[in-house]
């Protein structure tokens, strides 16, 4: 009863273990050719993915970092440069101070000097009329003398007596 | 109309094995995933084309599915080939089994025609070795996972009367999970090859569309279906004791 319940419905054992062999032998073809190098590629893809994806993160954190380090350096540098502003100024008007009493002294050496200058030169200038004027009263006198030299005397005698007179 | 006959038809012989229209369908569905499987070995590259990113789309799909009943995207990737491949031969098989010629291409063989193909899961030697396949895989992978006799400990237990029940109840249901994957399929590509074969003969042109759409989705449920019992059954053998 049993055989003729298999034949049937046809059951053949050989059939069925040929079903059962095609079955692992496509098992076997898909997994090598197929499943396996598809799921590969797939975790690779989500890999890279995923790395992409942290690295662009990783990027956006530095690039974060790196703004609030430009940040951070522009506001030194504005301290900086407004402490380096503020001490040329003090240095500029210390140099400024120096610079005029230089300046006042140097004025005055100048104005010493000029003044010794025009004494010297008044002195020279002096001397020089001086010498002009006794080369003058020289020549005056060897002309008066070369006119009429005893008449000078004479006269000269009379004021001295007279002065003596007075006296 | 043409005979129905409940088994497949021999074809022809090859040294004593014979060949029937069911095996030779069968063998045409093999020939069919293995070009597949070539052309997209051939293809795969990491920025993937109209047939990778299809194939890839399933797969992923298929593992998603897998993940959530299994609860660990490993053991997914670990059983998915069996999975998968039951899946795709089953739903292959069953869409050749509907296609034009099927069924009605005829092969003379000694006095009278008979069809020169048939839908491999309408045969029961097709649909009963794959469901031994699932049980026998099912409970080999059992036991890689959870050991040998913590394995067998399901079925013959004598710590107790009850748990010796159980553990024969356990055994009844897996020959019954045999019984019942390959006649469910059996009997529902049968049934629709039956019912496509009654439906041209009555009415040739257009009434047969819906029936044929209806015979792809059921095509398709089936090996949907196959390949779930098939994964609960990984599940259950491979859950080791607080999971």
């Amino acid at each position: 009863m049993e055989n003729a319940l298999i034949e049937q419905l046809g059951i053949n054992w050989k059939l069925f273990v040929s079903q059962m062999v095609n079955f692992f032998i496509l098992l076997g073809v898909l997994t090598f050719f197929v499943y396996k190098p598809l799921i590969k590629v797939i975790k690779n893809r989500n890999e890279k993915i995923k790395e992409g994806l942290e690295k662009a993160k990783e990027a956006e954190i530095r690039l974060s970092e790196v703004d609030n380090i430009s940040k951070e350096k522009i506001k030194k540098a504005e301290q900086e440069s407004i402490q380096i502003i503020k001490a040329t100024e003090t240095k500029a008007k210390e140099l400024e101070a120096v610079l005029q009493k230089k300046a006042e002294d140097r004025q005055k050496d100048l104005m010493a000097q000029v003044e010794q200058n025009y004494k010297k030169q008044q002195e020279e200038a002096k001397q020089m009329v001086l010498k002009d004027a006794g080369e003058l009263v020289k020549k005056a006198i060897i002309k008066t003398v070369e006119l009429n030299p005893d008449q000078i005397d004479e006269a000269l005698v009379k004021k001295a007596i007279s002065e003596l007179k007075n006296s | 109309m043409e005979e129905i006959s409940l088994k497949a038809q021999e074809l022809f012989q090859i040294g004593g094995f014979s060949v029937t229209n069911s095996l030779f369908l069968t063998l045409l569905a093999s020939i069919v995933l293995v070009s597949f499987a070539v052309l997209i070995r051939r293809k795969i590259t990491i920025v993937p084309g109209k047939l990778q990113s299809f194939a890839e789309m399933g797969i992923e799909g298929l593992l998603d599915l897998m993940d959530s009943t299994l609860g660990s995207r490993e053991k997914a990737e670990r059983y998915f080939p069996l999975i998968a491949t039951i899946f795709i031969f089953i739903m292959t098989s069953n869409l050749l089994g509907i296609f034009p010629g099927v069924g009605s291409l005829m092969a003379e063989r000694g006095h009278h025609e008979i069809p020169l193909l048939r839908s491999p899961a309408a045969d029961l030697n097709f649909t009963l070795a794959f469901a031994v396949v699932s049980v026998i895989v099912t409970n080999i992978l059992g036991m890689a996972a959870v050991g040998v006799f913590a394995h067998i400990g399901k079925f013959i237990n004598f710590k107790d009367p009850i748990s010796f029940f159980i553990g024969i109840l356990e055994l009844i249901s897996e020959v019954a999970k045999i019984i019942s994957l390959s006649f469910r399929l059996f009997g529902n590509v049968f049934a629709g090859e039956v019912l496509l074969t009654i439906i041209f003969s009555l009415v040739p042109y257009i009434v047969p569309l819906p029936f044929l759409f209806l015979e792809v989705f059921v095509g398709m449920i089936q090996a949907f279906i196959f390949a779930m019992i098939t994964l609960v059954s990984i599940s259950l053998h491979t859950a080791t004791h607080g999971h």
